[in-house]
């Protein structure tokens, strides 16, 4: 039997007590830190030139080396970028491109968004026969090459009369963003517990009703990733833009690509430079407000895929 | 027997928040010891500080005599068991037996040696060659515990380790833990919010609460004599019916009744009286005849009745208070119903109204 | 006992009768529909395209042993006739509902009589007689929406064209309905028709734009594409079948040879570099450091960015005369050369070093959710055992992350075969055509070189090495759920 008398509790004897002592500056800490320091270093540096490639003067361009600092700082790269930077005929820079984008953009996000939710809705809460069968070939639709189906798109938008147009880019988007966030949707109402959903057919709510009263309502989160997800994909892209829009309409990618490699003139690199910054900010500002919804989405749209 | 295990003064904070506070515990060789609280109250903190899992803020921990404040979780001598097996999936049972032999650079005549016993004694020999996803939770809990065994250490930790398994399972997992540890007679520190586990199994039980212990002794002390207010509550199912009043020369008033506190063993502070909580077991209360024979005795008015099978709990009001007592199924009784009940005051338990602890 | 429960479930179910009858009026419906499609939206060239490609393919099964199976002219001949001869095919459609009408008239007299009073799917009915009406008077109105813009233009050409078959197609669909609905027999379950015309309902009607864009965009203009790549398509498509022509002159393109050499060279060195250093940084983060969300944030920031931007900056930052090589130079190293732009030998490096740039934060951002996912008691047991931090990574955690891994490859994969912006925006496929991809080969061929039928056949190709790598994984991923 073991002894179970109450032991005297022992005093704090002399030896190690309290924190293991961790030197500050361990291996493990200067391999850790200084492996990371100089990863950032690396992803930062083409920031850092952008920026001050753009506040420099083209003589000091010409002079000095893309990492030195500017000496006088000049935004007149920046108004020309904006302004009064040539693409073909056009030399009203790039806010038409930019206008284009937003233009684009925003029916792009909300009618994607619109239709993938429903979507997912359908698929996650009322099964029917035969949606996995689509379901399945509108992802693989993901992972197929947009070359393959580039020219079919271009036949069906002509026959609608839309190609060349914005509204065809935005009808484009819609189908292309369709499986990811179709995807990302279905996941998310598939994880919303079922007794939610069979509590409200009890009390008679309909598909519609469900959808906006009780299911719209709880994925808010979801939402805003699909959001950011659309932002930056649209506004980034540029293999539709340049397939499905004309030089008036080009989206703002298009339209830098066009002036920074276009062959005629001087090449002026802190006008191109402001331009590829003046590009970048929509989802960089977007990126750096949604800190984790960010993280999540891609995450979420991609290890899931 | 020696000293196991010596936790003096541990503190552990995360930021500002004391999870561990200047807490003390003596261990001694051979021990069967659980941790039992609800959860949050700091019992797997406390375990993983045993272990070296975390980095402890103040204190001592001493293990077999040696301070191991500062050592690595394998410099420690103990081998821990986890709630979710935490087995290495890509490894076959002997594989995740021998992996930390192997890395100890042990030979392996003698790493064969240590799997074959610890097979033995766990009944896992035909399971050696299988993988973790191809076994049943049971199963899998097995070969977790004979990842410590193979450590040929002095000193188990489990952490909750019957938690992921079905009721039946733990009944039978947890008498063979009993006799694994008659077997072996090492020191053990089981983690657990079960109290059937922690009475069943331990020698003695650590009862904590907002990482304090508030009592440590034999699960029959307890029980039977709970520190403070806290412990009596959660020991015991049902659990114990509180009733407040004042104690005052030798006796317990509460609303209109007097109860005499003959042959109830006071504590040195509390032969002096004063407001107080009066404790008393559901199942140490008599109905019927055997309430004759009780010191004290009172008639109840039945409120209602809860048949469990082969008792029921009846709800009554006592001096403006719920509370309840079991009696024999085939007693019919109804809400209405008088009954006479009784008990014995030396069985019961009394508290200081202001701190809780025992009087 | 036990013969009570049977009758009464007897009495809830359709009679076997009924039900076959049922199944045979949707079968019809169903074959009308499809053959109406099939004329309708032009299946037919694209099948008899894929055909003669399968045909020739048969033919030349067995040429590296000089044996020809003569099946292509066989398969000529016999569509020849086909369409000689079975030239009333065309009225297979109104055949097909007829015989659906047929088959409701059966339902009707199989029923105990109509009910138009008390009728269970009066309404749904009247929802399809409703759509019949539309179709009619859109096909009356034709001439006038026509005058409405090009999409007025394009719905009255499609009334004119298709209104009259969809309206009978409407119709029928409604008289079935009202005969099945005036059944008092089918209280419980429902029938075969109701449950494809009516159960469900608005979820089908959600799910169609869905359903439109898999079937007709993803799976149908895929299957267009490598149809018309047998076609010798150049400014506008063709149907003038040339068998494999286009694959030949394809692979003795030295262009789309230097494009499938750098897809190949882009592709194993991104792979391996975004997969590695994406697992090294996750593995940096997931030490419990200080700043993790810092160094997180600038990780990734990249990834937020266009390929242009990243091309059009890593262009500069490579620029011989002022970027790196410039600097190099300038600090002393007066005959260090390092010009990924206008070098053709290494360009594809520097193409390499941009890509990972942009695309490494995601690689660590999908390895460090995998990190996370671990249980947390794997990592203490490790411990205990005393095994030190590299090897639980390379012994323990790297094994359970195995479906991390395999993900994370088939994005990046799936990625790599897409590479288009980066090229365009850095080097615009040059010097020369030292840094041209297929996805760049397609787009020229299609859009600027008026030669579709080589883009259809590069962008086929493209399709087939994605599918290399997408259905063994597929079927690891979703088979061998099934199975498990």
């Amino acid at each position: 039997m073991v002894d179970i008398a109450p032991h005297a509790h022992q005093p704090v004897a002399d030896g190690p007590r309290g924190k293991r002592p961790k030197p500050l500056f361990s291996l493990r800490n200067i391999v850790v830190y200084g492996t990371l320091l100089l990863v950032s270093a690396y992803y930062l540096v083409p920031l850092y030139v952008m920026i001050v490639t753009s506040l420099k003067t083209m003589e000091e361009v010409r002079l000095g080396n893309v990492f030195s600092f500017p000496r006088d700082i000049t935004f007149a790269p920046w108004v020309k970028a904006w302004a009064e930077a040539c693409t073909g005929l056009n030399c009203d820079g790039l806010s038409r491109g930019f206008a284009n984008s937003v233009w684009i953009l925003v029916p792009s996000v909300l009618l994607s968004i619109i239709v993938a939710s429903v979507n997912g809705y359908a698929l996650a809460n009322w099964k029917f026969k035969g949606a996995d069968i689509f379901f399945t070939i509108l992802i693989f639709g993901a992972f197929i090459p947009y070359q393959v189906m580039l020219y079919p798109v271009v036949i069906v938008l002509r026959e609608l009369g839309v190609y060349g147009t914005r509204t065809g880019l935005v009808i484009v988007h819609t189908i292309f963003g369709m499986p990811i966030l179709t995807l990302l949707f279905r996941n998310y109402f598939t994880s919303v517990p079922e007794e939610i959903f069979k509590a409200a057919r009890v009390d008679g709510a309909g598909f519609w009703t469900i959808f906006l009263k009780i299911m719209m309502p709880m994925s808010l989160p979801i939402f805003v990733v699909a959001v950011i997800l659309q932002v930056t994909g649209i506004w980034n892209d540029f293999l539709f833009g340049v397939v499905y829009t004309k030089p008036d309409t080009y989206p703002m990618t298009v339209q830098l690509n066009n002036i920074v490699n276009s062959v005629q003139g001087t090449k002026e690199y802190n006008v191109n430079m402001a331009a590829t910054i003046l590009t970048g900010l929509v989802p960089l500002v977007v990126y750096f407000i949604s800190g984790k919804l960010f993280v999540r989405g891609i995450a979420a749209g991609a290890v899931k895929g | 027997m020696g000293t196991s295990i010596s936790v003096r003064d541990l503190v552990l904070s995360f930021g500002s928040v004391q999870v561990l506070k200047k807490l003390n515990l003596e261990v001694a060789d051979g021990e069967f010891i659980v941790l039992l609280g609800s959860s949050g109250c700091g019992k797997s903190t406390l375990l993983n500080c045993i272990a070296g899992l975390l980095d402890i803020t103040d204190g001592q921990i001493w293990i077999k005599e040696k301070n191991v404040t500062w050592a690595e979780p394998k410099d420690r001598g103990i081998g821990m068991v986890f709630q979710s097996y935490a087995l290495y999936p890509q490894m076959t049972v002997r594989g995740n037996l021998s992996f930390g032999l192997k890395n100890q650079r042990l030979p392996k005549a003698e790493i064969d040696k240590r799997i074959a016993r610890a097979a033995d004694v766990l009944q896992i020999e035909a399971l050696l060659d299988r993988k973790p996803g191809a076994l049943s939770g049971g199963q899998r809990q097995r070969v977790a515990i004979g990842r410590a065994l193979v450590r040929d250490v002095d000193v188990f930790l489990f952490d909750e380790p019957l938690s992921n398994l079905d009721a039946k399972l733990r009944a039978d997992l947890r008498v063979e833990l009993k006799r694994l540890h008659n077997q072996l007679e090492n020191t053990m520190i089981y983690v657990t919010h079960d109290q059937v586990e922690a009475m069943t199994l331990a020698d003695r039980i650590a009862i904590m609460r907002g990482g304090q212990i508030m009592q440590f002794a034999s699960p029959k002390e307890i029980y039977s004599r709970p520190a403070n207010r806290y412990v009596a509550d959660f020991i015991g199912s049902p659990a114990m019916n509180f009733v407040e009043g004042t104690v005052a020369d030798g006796a317990f008033t509460c609303a209109g009744h007097s109860i005499p506190l003959d042959g109830y063993e006071f504590t040195p502070t509390g032969r002096a009286g004063g407001p107080a909580w009066f404790g008393i077991r559901p199942e140490h209360i008599q109905t019927g005849e055997q309430a004759e024979a009780m010191p004290f005795r009172t008639e109840v008015e039945v409120d209602l009745c809860e048949p469990m099978g082969a008792e029921t709990q009846v709800w009554a009001s006592f001096a403006d208070m719920q509370f309840r007592f079991l009696v024999d199924f085939a007693l019919d009784l109804k809400r209405g119903d008088k009954v006479s009940v009784g008990f014995d005051p030396a069985r019961a338990s009394l508290f200081h109204k202001g701190n809780e602890e025992r009087m | 006992m036990a013969d009570t429960t049977s009758s009464l479930s007897g009495t809830g179910s359709v009679p076997q009768t009924r039900d076959r009858t049922e199944r045979r009026v949707l079968l019809s419906l169903v074959l009308a529909f499809v053959t109406w499609l099939i004329q309708a939206v032009g299946v037919g060239p694209v099948l008899n395209l894929l055909g003669q490609a399968v045909a020739l393919g048969i033919e030349n099964l067995f040429g590296w042993v000089h044996i020809r199976i003569p099946v292509l002219s066989a398969y000529q001949s016999l569509l020849d006739t086909a369409t000689e001869t079975l030239g009333f095919l065309r009225y297979l459609p109104w055949a097909a509902l007829a015989l659906a009408a047929l088959f409701v008239g059966l339902l009707f007299r199989q029923g105990d009589g109509f009910r138009w009073a008390g009728n269970r799917l009066a309404r749904k009915s009247v929802g399809w007689i409703v759509a019949a009406a539309l179709l009619l008077l859109a096909m009356a109105l034709s001439s006038l929406i026509d005058d409405y813009g090009k999409v007025g233009k394009v719905v009255a050409g499609f009334a004119t064209r298709n209104g009259a078959f969809l309206a009978a197609f409407c119709l029928v669909a409604a008289l079935a309905l009202a005969v099945i609905g005036s059944s008092g027999i089918l209280v419980t379950r429902a029938g075969a028709l109701e449950r494809v015309l009516v159960g469900n309902v608005t979820a089908k009607v959600a799910a169609l734009p869905m359903i439109l864009v898999a079937m007709g965009i993803f799976f149908g203009g895929t299957i267009w594409t490598i149809a018309y790549s047998f076609t010798n398509s150049k400014l506008l498509p063709k149907e003038h079948f040339v068998g494999f022509d286009q694959y030949a002159r394809l692979w003795g393109e030295p262009r789309w040879m230097v494009s499938i050499e750098n897809l190949a060279i882009y592709g194993v060195l991104s792979l391996i570099f975004q997969l590695v250093i994406g697992f090294l940084l996750a593995v940096l983060l997931d030490q419990k450091i200080r700043f993790e969300n810092t160094f997180r944030t600038i990780l990734l920031y990249p990834f937020a960015l266009s390929f242009i931007v990243t091309g059009l900056v890593w262009q500069w930052i490579l620029n011989p005369d002022f970027g790196v090589q410039h600097i190099v130079r300038s600090i002393g190293f007066e005959s260090f050369v390092f010009d990924p732009i206008y070098d053709a030998s290494i360009v594809i490096y520097g193409v390499l070093l941009a890509a990972l740039w942009q695309g490494t934060g995601l690689v660590m951002c999908l390895m460090l959710a995998g990190l996370r996912g671990i249980d947390e008691d794997i990592w203490k047991a490790a411990r205990i055992d005393g095994i030190p931090a590299w090897k639980t990574y390379l012994m323990i955690i790297v094994p359970m992350m195995r479906p991390v891994f395999i993900t994370t490859l088939v994005i990046i994969a799936a990625g790599i075969v897409k590479v288009y912006d980066l090229i365009v925006a850095q080097t615009s496929g040059g010097p020369g055509i030292a840094s041209e991809v297929p996805a760049k080969y397609v787009y020229d061929k299609m859009f600027l070189g008026q030669n579709l039928g080589q883009g259809f056949a590069a962008s086929t190709m493209m399709l087939l090495s994605v599918l290399i790598v997408l259905i063994p994984w597929a079927y690891l991923e979703f088979g061998g759920k099934k199975r498990g």
